[in-house]
């Protein structure tokens, strides 16, 4: 290896850690204050990039880039700041969750927001003449503009550290980060200091994304790629921390160099498999710091109270069952499209009910469960199209492999919790991805598996059950969800169940009355796991293809958003979630190409104003409706007993 | 016109009903004790009047004016100084950066606190200037906590439990220390759980049991009071 080889090399690491370092100082500053991981801190800075690809065409020279390069931020700034006033800071009081949420339905409206604004094709920014040459180092050619990136960062990076150090403002911010309540307390206004560090944040985020725009290409959804580069990084570093920031941002930066040049095959997956590292090491990263439990918020109490006293409709087990023999009998009268529509319906809400055996009751936030669908879904791809299984035995391995995949994955994440536990597990599902993305030799790579074959069931020596056609995938479906749903309402109801709950609503006063917190985490998160693998199995013989996309993190995102829609606290709540949810996706994409901007307005409206779901908010309404009721009889009997 | 005057106040966390018909006030000048054993409501009532927790119902006033609907940073810039209790000092900053922080500009004040007359007051946060809140000593972190809040200029302190867990010889210091505080003219109002510290440094006290007030009068009297010592203090 010769000098200029090494300079070129490490001049390409500074450049993509500089980068890194931009846009997730941003980030974790943000975080340390507000305690949000702002998932949309990636949006911002796309329209950084946007912005700077816009003014750009106006400002011209070498005045104008620069001029451009200022105002973008400040620009992206702005509207950051308008975002936390009208609707992050409604929401500081409530659950970690819903924050995620409300900045997940950003990144969705702002990305399509982009796409009507900007158009859908890949931008790039002229470089100015001035910034466009190279220049010869050590031997090795190095283009001037990765010197400006590597010199603006630690720039930036001093500035950052005055800031923080030598104002009283910066002193105010690392004050607050450490005790927000105390700082409250000591005359420090927390709502102006929320919004000033939440637009600075964005204008770093949108410093890198102008910085990217002559470099980098521009297109709606960029931020979705950024952002979970941003979260390795931060997690790495230890949530909140600067410094954990710098070091995280070299490290990734030198590890994805690295990683082409040594493993170009898993250059991706090599940054997941670091995260993974440090955090089993090191589960608050490398400076980080336990977070400190928050004080339950009134809020919080008043949502739990809705499951507390739930309407209890005392249904008779033959009106339960119902809904099930409609289902049964519509593949009569309604025709493909909708049989189809239904089998998606009934795969996504298994999938979705499993995830709340997460959320809802174990009071785990898993960003991963995309892995184990994947995993459930390749499983039956490899072990039908490879090794000649059988449709049935190839179906019943899968959620045993995804529970295997569960189990391992599990006993690392469950030894953290909250933002820590969500980020864990969307590490190792994007690993999990990332190696299924490459590995062409055996999961096919980014062609995923295309023609699984599905062979008729074979019951009990009897000739064999054809289930290739969509009505007869309809009932099969139908038949295996409607089990899946029924053992899982059970383990919500057993013993089991109850302990989870009383894990959700007080870990430590669980583990004080002896429970093994977490065992039953891990167990639950297997479970979790199990279930959704069935789900992802069933979804490969119903679309008889599969592809990578199936794994990616945005697909962690669907039972996610599904059970919120629907309700956290109820058991139906997910399976509503995933009748709306895939209502609107069906039928949204045939009618607009602006669905994730609908969804993400629904979602924007149901973290603000719905916080219970779908379902939670009809029960509320039944109680009041019921309450007075009640009121009424009792008022009816009182007045006839008294004449 | 008290300066501090708490009328029937309620307080709840979540649901839980914590602060039962609190009444309370404090003339300019006193040094006020509230006093009660562990979990009996001391601390709940200090973050009512800050506004850490507001109370439901009744009415905390402050130099007259009603504090209902004010946040904690803006009740604090009025001139109400919180101390919480376990020594919450910013573990992060210097000595000097905890007191800057808290350093208060928006309001007039004759004679506002400045870093140097703190160290006046507090030669030992001097010497430590230069360490972090972590590296200090509990009793250094007390004395922390509570310069800090003397640099918001407060009219009125509150002091939950500066006594807790320090080592006699401190005791005795931070006793002399709050007759200090009393000389540059901040009010204070102490919650505590040790009577005769308590004794030592007020004129008056409440006795405060299961969210409500139970006895209030002169600490002499209090002293002499075998019952409500038996009833509400024993340990
Ligand atoms: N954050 C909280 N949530 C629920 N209950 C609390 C909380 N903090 C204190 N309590 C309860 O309120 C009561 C009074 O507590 P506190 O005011 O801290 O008492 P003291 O300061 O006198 O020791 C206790 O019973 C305690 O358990
Ligand atoms: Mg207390």
């Amino acid at each position: 290896m010769d000098l200029s080889f090494l300079t070129v090399q490490v001049l390409s690491a500074l450049r993509q850690a500089a980068f890194l370092f931009l846009i997730s100082s941003g980030l974790t500053l943000v975080f340390g204050v507000l305690n949000i991981l702002n998932f949309a801190h990636g949006a911002l800075y796309m329209l950084g990039a946007y912005f700077i690809y816009w003014l750009t065409l106006y400002l011209v020279g070498p005045g104008g880039f620069l001029l451009a390069l200022l105002a973008a931020p400040l620009g992206v700034a702005l509207i950051a700041a308008v975002l936390e006033m009208g609707l992050l800071r409604r929401i500081y009081i409530q659950e970690e969750i819903y924050q995620l949420l409300l900045t997940y339905a950003l990144v969705l409206i702002i990305d399509d927001l982009a796409k009507i604004v900007f158009g859908p094709e890949f931008k790039s920014v002229p470089k100015p003449d001035f910034v466009s040459g190279s220049v010869t180092l050590f031997g090795g050619t190095v283009p001037v503009y990765t010197l400006l990136v590597v010199v603006l960062a630690p720039a930036v990076a001093a500035l950052l550290w005055y800031l923080l150090y030598k104002t009283k403002t910066g002193k105010v911010v690392r004050a607050t980060s450490s005790d927000r309540e105390m700082a409250d307390a000591l005359g420090i206004n927390m709502s102006a200091l929320f919004t000033l560090v939440f637009a600075f944040g964005a204008i770093l985020a949108g410093l890198g994304g102008a910085l990217a725009g002559p470099v980098r290409t521009v297109f709606p959804g960029v931020g979705t790629e950024v952002i979970i580069e941003c979260f390795v990084v931060v997690v790495i570093g230890g949530l909140g921390n600067l410094w954990g920031a710098l070091i995280g941002s070299i490290l990734i930066g030198a590890l994805e160099t690295i990683g082409i040049i040594v493993f170009p095959e898993f250059e991706m997956a090599l940054i997941y498999l670091l995260m993974v590292a440090v955090l089993v090491v090191r589960p608050w990263g490398l400076f980080g710091r336990p977070l400190k439990i928050k004080a339950l918020s009134e809020k919080n109490l008043e949502m739990e109270a809705q499951e507390i006293s739930p309407v209890h409709f005392s249904v008779h087990p033959a009106v339960r069952w119902a809904p099930l023999l409609l289902l049964l009998l519509v593949p009569l009268v309604a025709g493909r499209f909708y049989q189809y529509l239904l089998t998606q319906i009934f795969v996504a809400s298994l999938m979705a009910i499993a995830f709340n055996l997460l959320l809802g009751m174990t009071g785990l936030l898993s960003f991963g469960q995309a892995a184990f669908f994947g995993v459930g879904a390749y499983a039956v791809g490899l072990l039908v199209t490879k090794a000649g299984f059988g449709t049935l035995p190839a179906l019943l391995l899968s959620p045993a492999v995804a529970a295997a995949a569960a189990a391992v994955i599990g006993f690392f994440c469950v030894r953290l919790s909250g933002v820590h536990f969500a980020m864990l597990t969307l590490a190792f599902g994007q690993l999990i991805y990332a190696v299924v993305f490459k590995w062409y030799g055996f999961t096919g790579g980014d062609n995923g598996i295309q023609g699984i074959p599905v062979k008729p069931i074979a019951v009990a020596g009897l000739a064999g059950i054809d289930i290739g056609s969509t009505k007869e995938m309809y009932y099969f479906v139908l038949v295996v969800v409607g089990l899946s749903v029924e053992i899982l309402r059970r383990i919500r109801s057993s013993p089991f169940g109850a302990t989870l709950k009383s894990i959700r609503e007080n870990g430590q006063r669980a583990s004080y009355l002896g429970v093994n917190v977490k065992l039953y985490q891990w167990t639950a998160f297997v479970v979790a796991g199990a279930f959704t693998g069935l789900a992802g199995g069933l979804y490969a013989l119903m679309e008889k293809s599969i592809s990578p996309e199936i794994i990616h993190w945005t697909k962690s995102a669907e039972p996610v958003l599904m059970t919120i829609i629907g309700g956290i606290y109820t058991f139906v709540g997910p399976a509503v979630g995933a009748v709306v949810y895939i209502i609107l996706n069906s039928y949204l994409v045939a009618w607009t190409e602006k669905w994730a901007l609908v969804l993400g307005l629904v979602l924007l409206t149901l973290v603000l104003l719905l916080p219970g779901g779908v379902v939670g908010f009809v029960n509320e309404k039944a109680r009041q409706i019921f309450g007075k009721l009640r009121c009424i009889r009792r008022w009816s009997f009182s007045k006839s007993t008294t004449s | 016109m008290p300066l501090l005057d708490l009328n029937s106040i309620n307080t709840f966390y979540g649901r839980s009903h914590i602060l039962f018909d609190v009444s309370l006030s404090v003339e300019k000048g006193e040094v006020v004790s509230l006093i009660g054993r562990n979990g009996a409501g001391k601390s709940t009532t200090f973050r009512s009047i800050i506004g850490l927790t507001p109370p439901q119902s009744g009415e905390a006033r402050f130099k007259g004016e009603l504090l209902r609907g004010l946040r904690a940073y803006q009740i604090c810039r009025r001139g109400i100084g919180f101390v919480p209790e376990d020594r919450r000092c910013f573990p992060d900053l210097t000595v000097r950066e905890n007191l800057e922080v808290a350093e208060r500009r928006e309001k007039e004040v004759a004679h506002p606190w400045t870093v140097e007359r703190i160290y006046a007051l507090f030669p030992r946060l001097q010497e430590r200037e230069k360490n972090l809140g972590s590296q200090l000593s509990g009793g250094e972190q007390q004395m922390l906590t509570i310069a800090r809040t003397l640099m918001t200029n407060p009219e009125v302190l509150l002091l939950d439990e500066p006594s807790e867990g320090l080592a006699p010889l401190v005791v005795a210091l931070l006793a002399d220390l709050i007759g200090e505080i009393r000389k540059e003219g901040v009010t204070v109002l102490l919650a505590e759980q040790n009577l005769h510290f308590c004794a030592k440094v007020s004129d008056r006290g409440y006795v405060i049991d299961k969210g409500s007030v139970k006895y209030e009068g002169t600490m002499a009297d209090l002293l002499s009071n075998e019952e409500v010592k038996e009833k509400y203090l024993a340990v």
